[in-house]
């Protein structure tokens, strides 16, 4: 297993590196709003009643760039790769490495299966 | 006169294995405030991990319509999910400072012919972006514009 990890540690380091670039920039501003300013009242929640938040969500680029999806889907997915790779990096920390293949493997299932549910979630709006 | 030394000459025959110890977390890392920092910032993936379901869950109900939707909304108003994404809030932060911080340290000394900026200017071009995205995005989901 840990040699499947060593080869496909690119695509890891990839969608790892752009969780935290990507995934932070985005969820700054969604988790302020979406989980904070809105269910505390200081937003007004008509601003993503159902009729709104799908259109924002389907909302496209010269009618045919599925922006919101695009938006929506590295939103989703990017950061459980940055979260995989990191509790794997906390578990060697703690545990050290000679599960690292087992529990490696095992948080990036979690990931992909994450981001399969994500990308329906999307593609399903 | 003495002929030039062998540097391997008083190598074993065979490679050994290494004596270095393998790594390991120092037993007083919560002493030590870099040890923890560089703990936090590794933890800060469990945050992301559970925000990123979190999120799914949401999206998941919204191609369920609308009282799906509001269900899950509503739900967002339980003081344990605000708490839970003023954390998240917290941890996101976090991890952009000290990402932000290390990103021009990792940059290679040229990129194909070209040196890359200096790191102040990679700095504040990370934190102008970050800002401005987070601005806009605020604004568009609070209602602001669009």
């Amino acid at each position: 297993m840990k040699t499947i990890l060593l080869r496909l540690e690119p695509i890891i380091w990839l969608l790892f590196g752009q969780g935290i670039l990507i995934g932070t920039m985005l969820l700054t501003g969604w988790i302020l709003v979406v989980g904070i300013l809105i269910p505390m009242g200081m937003v007004d929640a008509e601003a993503l009643s159902y009729a709104r938040a799908h259109s924002l969500a389907t909302a496209s680029l010269f009618g045919f760039v599925p922006l919101g999806k695009l938006i929506l889907a590295a939103l989703l997915v990017l950061p459980l790769w940055k979260g995989a790779h990191h509790v794997r990096s906390l578990l060697i920390d703690f545990g050290g490495g000679e599960r690292d293949g087992i529990v490696g493997t095992l948080l990036y299932l979690i990931a992909i299966v994450g981001s399969v549910m994500a990308i329906m979630a999307v593609v399903g709006l | 006169m003495a002929g030039p030394a062998h540097p391997h000459a008083m190598a074993p025959p065979t490679p050994g294995r290494t004596r270095a110890a393998p790594p390991q977390t120092p037993s007083t890392w919560w002493g030590s405030k870099r040890i923890m920092t560089y703990l936090l910032f590794d933890a800060t993936g469990i945050v992301y991990f559970l925000v990123a379901f979190v999120a799914i869950r949401l999206i998941r109900d919204l191609g369920d319509g609308p009282l799906a939707w509001a269900r899950a909304m509503e739900s967002l108003q339980h003081p344990i999910y605000i708490a839970f994404h003023v954390l998240c809030l917290i941890a996101v932060i976090f991890v952009a400072v000290r990402f932000f911080r290390l990103f021009p340290k990792a940059q290679p000394p040229t990129i194909g012919p070209a040196k890359p900026p200096p790191a102040a200017v990679i700095h504040a071009m990370l934190y102008v972006i970050w800002i401005g995205i987070t601005a806009v995005m605020t604004a568009i989901l609070a209602g602001v514009i669009f």
